[in-house]
């Protein structure tokens, strides 16, 4: 091929010799970014010759002065330039893409950022590929301004990623699109195979998605090849080790032991004495000092992840393909990992000139070995004084693990969490395929186009959970082996139609966009369990066991949605700017069936102005502003009717006489209390600066934001008869600020930036149906919702110290009445009339940040770069749960600062109660020790990275080396695991459960590009 | 070009395809769940399904009468049961006991559980009702049969919501009475004394249109029948009546106990100690037993009442031996020493279990079951809550599997008949003695008030309703019975729990 073009080149060439009276110009034509050579580039001059430069971008051609060449090249804009007196050009062309520099995607189609109304965040995918996490989602947090991203740290744990504030309760999670699929996360992405991810943050941007739109939309486009381009080849991969980071120490043996001594009963002395008795010790001091997380945890648990990109194009075709993969192993020394393998394929085909196809298809395998968590929360209160392992216990098999019951502990909740983990075997193996083809129809010079796009997404996980028969005591045994088989399948599709019309008239720019969307999804899970199954997996089938009767379950939701929309924009002279939208969204989730959701933005480019023509230190600055509405429909759907619940487990047993065993006689229960529910409605404004000075070198931009949301629907506590009760309830509001600011320069071989972002967030209940307040969370721990307040605030006493000596409770009438000691808590009268009724109880704090923020520095030195980013968030609370368990198990241990924190003598603490106090339910009134402050600041990432070069210089390879340090250090006062609370149910609101220790990851890692 | 136009049509006419059934592309029920409007309600041979659904939230934890914590809630108190296990473990449980209704009673977490579970059963209960009288609307007016069971079921369910608003008020004191679930947001108290007026109501309508069976005879075996009602109604009057022998209330006592006799379907079970054991379930003696199963076999699904007997069961390593459990509601040495003064040794061997002294030594239980002592040196359990491994179904380990739980029995009827008799100066010797008899104990000639109370006090001594609280009270000699654990009729019952008064502020 090579051989005939050259052939051809020549025959050319030599056929123009005959005109010989002009001379040769000689030269190359390369790409302008990458300064490779193009190949196929048409020469043509005025006359209609021409030639095509050759494999390695070269042409020659026969020209005079006076001519203009014209390099014309698919992908490419047009270029032409004079010959003059010039024998060598070298020619840059610009592609396309680039060209369009600041083009950006937005919903169902892009747009030039200078141009967009609504504020846009355009993600640095390059920052993304630094950070070492298994979810791009991760890896972006604290990096963008109103974007906040909560982790958990378990493998395969799908972060809480919430766009400026809590707009919704239920499902805060925006909506992802990816190559124009709806997914609820992008957990199957590898960053590599991230070519653009834009958020739509506000109504004005987002609306264009109508009910799917309130928590913004996180859109992502995947790599893909370019026509004419040379094959390119990126490979990158890292090896790293994560580790425990800010770990809670637990309370030793002696603290734990202190601690019971102190409580003053015999009981629970007991414990202490019985370790001594049975595993050692001397006199008051229990030799056994089990450190239950050290035995759970692992060092340096590896993680490895792997990706290849290969692209490339034709005039015709282009492609893409790419395959990763990742392989990470949790922190409990237990079968305990994730493993995960993409591929990833794309093609584009101009069939036609006026007709494009594409196809695209993601397919991940992945499986988890989850550990069971529940060994973690056993860890939080298991005794630190009896051993791992007692060959006494000489009734437990297959395995020696030592009984709790062995020291007095009767209770399942102090099992031995090393048994717990290690008879543990849960494993999901999910599959996803997302496969999706379109064809582009160009109707009308470019002018009129039409896009059709049908995808797909497929997917199934198989879980299987299996506990062998094992025996360590009488709360910790399974007598029977134990399998459920989990399967959950989903088939969704979504069909979008595009007409797009783009034109302009001397200054005036106009576009339309008309869409029409019909989606499916459906969701289908399979339940099987059955007793006494055979150990080896093989025989892991419920029809080898015993299945119960009610071991079989099934589940499926299905719903369909159609919507049509549209979008108008218009500018004149690049200066004034209208942008409007509107969607119409059906949706077969809730009993009413159609929204609307319009929006329009307007924007100013003051710099356009003459007015400011004349200055040279802003180079751009523009003004906006937006409005929209948009709805949720991530809210769970009721049935909006009252549900039959039959079967066995609704039927009630009769003739269980003597000897004999009864049976089911068949029953049913009505569950009457139900509400209507619909998506809720968010109307939200923005006002915004995007500004460039001091020579580029400072970027930012500035928003004021505000969301009403109507409708919100969360639980609120049933009155009488307990449990909760899901609805559309309540008008809530967020506003705030945000801030992104960015300084870069480079001084010589010096480059340095530094940039910020810090959003602000007032949450407030507007209206709550005329109802004066709400109660929600747990019953012992409410959280209240009223009006004029944040959500969910935290409802109880306010604590204003301890009481240090009797005297001192004497004189207090509150003290006294309540029985109160020295060592408890001194509760806030706050009406004053010397009684502790509910109406001293106050708002004790709430779980909405105040302000969340991040900052990060780079530099870069000849082929040296490092990076620093850092997160944080300020001004929420956290109810630590763990510690206030010992409201129902108070002989539990506690974290060390608790434990050995405790009042113990007038004058000891005013902040921590006795230990006595500790036993005692008065402690724990709702009150606000137990809330505290989830301020921190993270070191997110820190990477050092050298890059250079091999090969000649139109054949380089690129290298990049590089070591990783991902969330190696936090600052906290949170007394917790980690301030990062995630989790659905009351963990949404602040309530911290989590026992999951968080790691860090350290890493080398190394990308090649060809 | 040609064929640019055919796929333009083409992509057109789907277009408008799809839109034009849009209205059915959206118009899909719920998947997977059943609105009520399926039931059909011509069909009456389903017409006992919302019943037997009931009898089912009845037998469960969350709503329902069995959850662990609120036999602590409402058996604590008296002088028959100690909570067990540990002193800190639900260490609120004591101060429950010990009627310190402070900040630390009002924030314990099994106070709301409590109260939510009962009102649960009982807005069920009104469900149920609601049921029956959508079979009845379908049942022409000639058709008397199916009239009558409606009649008939619609009194079963109502005995079950009088008997969770007799449970709710023992503990409770004042409480909602609520028969409309639309009110339920913003219903009031009822003085204890309305309660049980409302319980003696319901049960007078109730009770002609039950069956004439004894429970265990019943057509749905084990369901309540017109006996159960006339005994929850004697209950309920006698709560009224208290230490007032002139009170017309006991009239209502002698009346209904006296009907329940007279039927003639009633023995006590010949052996008190196998009452209690699989063997005793639903005997001649039942008049209310909350019925559980694991159908005869070693594996699979096996139908039990949550943790309730785990909770009560011997704690320590008991080797393996179903046999085991928390070791709370242990027998009082109050009840121990009273059995024992009176030579009661068959009451005595049924409701305690004892244990061995450490943890390396064991006791043999009556049925010879090795009960192993335990860390903390409790060396007795809740017998009545002792099911022996040897009546278990072989292959199932859950300690009480397969047993039911005692609730309402034919000697309860026999000894408030006594009593009532006794009240209104009449001989009560015959009702009280057949009592006395099945024990082993001598017969009483002329006995008094006093040896009815104690003998109530025996024969019901650790069971899980709170019997022996609540008769300390009716008969007013709770504040010298349990001065020891500082009675005061402030604090007889416990508060309504916070979150209840938040919601519906009429409840404060």
């Amino acid at each position: 091929m090579r051989k005939l073009l050259l052939l051809f080149l020549f025959l050319t060439t030599a056929l123009s010799y005959g005109y010989a009276q002009v001379k040769t110009v000689t030269g190359t034509v390369k790409d302008s970014q990458s300064l490779i050579g193009l190949p196929g580039v048409t020469i043509s001059k005025p006359d209609g010759t021409g030639s095509q430069t050759d494999a390695a971008g070269r042409f020659s051609i026969e020209a005079s002065a006076t001519d203009s060449l014209t390099f014309r090249f698919i992908g490419y804009t047009t270029q032409t330039v004079s010959v003059s007196d010039q024998e060598t050009l070298d020619v840059f062309l610009i592609s396309e893409d680039q060209a369009l520099e600041e083009v950006v995607v937005i919903g169902y189609g892009t747009a030039n950022r200078n141009d967009l109304t609504a504020p846009v965040t355009e993600v640095n995918v390059e920052d993304l590929t630094k950070r070492t996490t298994a979810n791009p989602m991760q890896a972006l947090q604290g990096s963008v301004s109103g974007v906040q991203v909560v982790t958990s740290g378990a493998p395969g744990s799908t972060p809480t990623v919430r766009v400026r504030g809590v707009g919704s309760l239920n499902n805060e999670n925006p909506l992802y699109v990816v190559d124009g699929m709806f997914v609820d996360n992008i957990d199957f992405l590898n960053s590599n195979d991230i070519e653009s991810m834009s958020i739509l943050k506000d109504a004005s941007g987002a609306a264009i998605y109508g009910v799917r739109a309130a928590n913004g939309v996180v859109i992502i486009t995947t790599k893909k090849g370019k026509m004419n381009m040379r094959t390119q080849v990126n490979y990158e991969g890292y090896v790293g080790f994560q580790n425990p980071v800010n770990m809670l120490r637990m309370a030793s043996g002696a603290e734990y032991a202190a601690m019971q001594l102190a409580k003053g009963t015999r009981g629970d002395s007991l414990y202490v004495l019985n370790s001594i008795e049975q595993f050692g010790g001397q006199g008051l001091v229990p030799a056994t000092n089990t450190d239950w997380y050290g035995e759970l945890l692992r060092n340096n648990a590896p993680m490895h992840s792997h990706s290849l990109d290969i692209m490339g194009g034709t005039e015709k075709v282009n492609y893409s393909f790419g395959a990763n993969m990742l392989d990470q192993e949790g922190i409990m020394d237990a079968r305990n990992d994730y493993k995960r393998y993409n591929l990833r394929f794309q093609m584009e085909a101009q069939a036609f000139d006026w007709l494009k196809l594409g196809f695209t298809v993601h397919l991940s395998n992945s499986t988890l070995f989850a550990p069971d968590n529940g060994a973690f929360g056993l860890a939080y209160f298991a005794s630190p004084l009896y051993p791992v392992r007692d060959a006494n216990n000489t009734n437990a098999f297959p395995e020696d693990f030592a009984s709790s019951t062995s020291i007095g502990y009767n209770n399942g909740v102090f099992n031995n969490p090393v048994a717990q983990a290690y008879y543990n075997y849960d494993r999901t193996k999910a599959f996803q395929v997302l496969p999706s083809a379109y064809a582009d129809v160009n109707i009308w010079g470019n002018k009129l186009k039409f896009k059709t796009q049908l995808s797909q997404r497929l997917a199934s996980h198989h879980k299987y959970d299996y506990t062998p028969e094992y025996y360590v005591d009488n709360t910790q045994r399974s007598q029977l082996s134990k399998l459920i088989s989990v399967q959950d399948r989903y088939t969704n599709y979504i069909w979008d139609n595009l007409l797009t019309y783009t034109d302009n008239a001397d200054d005036h720019n106009w576009s339309v966009l008309l869409g029409h969307s019909v989606r499916e999804q459906r969701w289908r899970k399979t339940q099987a369990s059955a007793d006494d199954i055979p150990a080896n997996e093989e025989s892991w089938y419920v029809n080898l066991g015993t299945r119960s009767i009610t071991g079989y379950e099934e589940d499926g939701t299905r719903n369909a949605g159609l919507s049509y929309f549209a979008r108008g924009t218009y500018d004149y002279r690049k200066t004034y700017l209208l942008t409007a939208t509107f969607r119409a969204d059906g949706s077969s989730k809730y009993q009413t069936k159609w929204g609307y959701f319009p929006s329009v933005g307007l924007g100013w480019v003051l710099t356009n102005e003459n007015f400011l023509q004349e200055q040279d230190f802003l180079s751009f600055l523009k003004v906006r502003g937006s409005w929209g509405k948009l709805g949720n429909d991530g809210i769970n759907a009721n049935a909006g009717y009252a549900v039959l619940n039959t079967g066995n487990d609704y039927s009630g047993i009769f003739g269980s006489i003597g000897l004999g065993s009864g049976a089911y006689l068949p029953g049913y229960t009505i569950e009457s209390q139900f509400s209507r529910i619909g998506w809720e409605v968010v109307e939200e404004w923005d006002f915004g600066l995007d500004f460039t000075m001091a020579n580029e070198r400072l970027k930012g931009t500035v928003d004021y934001y505000h969301r009403l949301t109507r409708g919100l629907a969360f639980n609120r506590t049933r009155a009488l008869r307990g449990g909760d009760i899901y609805g559309n309830f309540g008008d809530v509001a967020n506003s705030g600020f945000e801030f992104n600011l960015n300084w870069a320069d480079r001084i010589g071989d010096f480059g340095y930036n530094i940039g910020g972002n810090l959003t602000t967030l007032k949450n407030e209940v507007k209206d709550l149906g005329g109802i004066a307040y709400l109660m929600g969370g747990q019953t012992n721990f409410p959280v209240r919702i009223e009006v004029g307040k944040p959500l969910n605030y935290f409802y109880g006493y306010e604590v204003t110290g301890i009481y240090q000596n009797q005297s001192q409770v004497d004189n207090d009438p509150i003290g006294s009445a309540e029985g109160a000691k020295p060592g408890y808590f001194i509760y806030k009268d706050q009406n004053g009339d010397n009684v502790l009724d509910e109406n001293d109880r106050t708002d004790i704090g709430n779980y909405l940040p105040k302000i969340t923020y991040g900052f990060n520095m780079g530099f870069d030195y000849k082929n040296f770069d490092l990076s620093i980013v850092f997160q944080g968030q300020t001004g929420n609370k956290i109810l630590n749960q763990n510690r206030s368990s010992r409201n129902q198990y108070s002989m539990m241990n506690g974290d060390a600062k608790f434990v050995t924190s405790l009042w113990n003598g007038e004058g000891s603490t005013n902040t921590y109660p006795s230990a006595e106090a500790t036993t005692n339910g008065y402690t724990f009134a709702a009150n606000s020790f137990w809330v505290e402050s989830g301020s921190y600041l993270r070191i997110q990432n820190i990477q050092l990275g050298y890059n250079f070069n091999i090969g000649k210089e139109d054949k380089q390879t690129r290298f990049r080396v590089f070591a990783t340090a991902d969330r190696p250090a936090i600052f906290t006062n949170y007394s917790g695991f980690t301030p990062e609370i995630t989790g659905d149910g009351v963990s949404g609101l602040g309530y911290d459960r989590n026992i999951y220790p968080v790691s860090a990851t350290y890493s080398v890692g190394v990308r090649v590009s060809y | 070009m040609i064929m640019k136009k055919y796929i333009n049509i083409a992509l057109f006419s789907s277009l408008v395809l799809t839109t034009s059934c849009s209205k059915d592309f959206l118009d899909r029920p719920m998947e997977n769940t059943k609105p009520a409007e399926t039931i059909d309600y011509t069909d009456l041979s389903q017409m006992y399904g919302p019943v037997s659904g009931l009898y089912r939230t009845a037998s469960k934890g969350a709503p329902g009468f069995v959850h662990w914590i609120d036999v602590g809630m409402r058996a604590v108190r008296g002088d028959d049961l100690d909570k067990g296990s540990t002193e800190s473990d639900q260490s609120q449980l004591d101060e429950i006991k010990n009627f310190k209704n402070n900040a630390s009673v009002q924030n314990f977490w099994g106070l709301n559980n409590c109260w939510t579970d009962y009102y649960g059963i009982i807005f069920y209960a009104n469900e149920t009702l609601l049921e029956l009288d959508k079979f009845a609307e379908h049942i022409p007016s000639g058709d008397s049969e199916n009239l009558a069971l409606n009649a008939r079921y619609r009194a079963e369910a109502r005995f079950i919501r009088a008997f969770a608003h007799l449970i709710v008020s023992r503990v409770f004191g004042d409480v909602p009475i609520l028969v409309d679930n639309v009110v339920i947001n913003e219903t009031e108290k009822s003085s204890v004394e309305q309660v049980r007026q409302f319980i003696i109501n319901e049960m007078e309508e109730s009770a002609n249109a039950l069956e004439d069976a004894a429970p265990r005879n019943a057509q749905h075996q084990g369901g309540v029948t017109k006996y159960s009602a006339l005994l929850l109604k004697a209950k309920a009057a006698s709560d009224i009546a208290k230490n007032d022998n002139g009170s017309p209330y006991w009239d209502i006592v002698l009346d209904a106990t006296e009907q329940i006799i007279a039927s003639n379907k009633f023995q006590l079970y010949e052996d008190f100690y196998e009452l209690f054991k699989i063997k005793g379930k639903m005997s001649t003696e039942s008049l209310y037993e909350i019925q559980y199963s694991d159908f005869g076999t070693p594996s699979g699904t096996d139908v039990r009442p949550g943790e309730f007997f785990a909770f009560q069961g011997p704690a320590g390593n008991q080797h393996g031996s179903p046999i085991a459990g928390w070791g709370f509601m242990k027998p009082s040495q109050k009840i121990i020493n009273f059995l024992t003064e009176r030579g009661d040794d068959i009451r005595l061997k049924t409701t305690v279990l004892y244990a061995g002294e450490d943890t390396e030594s064991f006791v043999e239980s009556p049925s010879g079951d090795k009960v192993y002592g335990n860390a903390n040196g409790q060396t007795h359990f809740n017998g009545k809550a002792y099911s022996p491994a040897n009546q278990m179904t072989p292959g199932r380990t859950a300690y009480g599997s397969d047993n039911n739980i005692r609730v309402l029995r034919y000697a309860d009827a026999l000894l408030l008949n006594a009593e009532a008799k006794i009240r209104k100066g009449q001989n009560g010797d015959a009702s009280l003695n057949l009592v006395r008899e099945r024990v082993d104990l001598d017969p009483i000639t002329g006995a008094t008030l006093t040896d009815v109370l104690d003998e109530r006090r025996a024969e019901f001594a650790c069971e899980w309703w709170g019997e022996r609280y609540n008769d300390l009270l009716r008969t007013g000699t709770a504040q010298t019975a349990l001065a020891d654990y500082g009675f005061t009729p402030a604090a007889q019952y416990l508060p309504v729990p916070q979150i209840q008064k938040d919601l519906n502020p009429n409840l404060r």
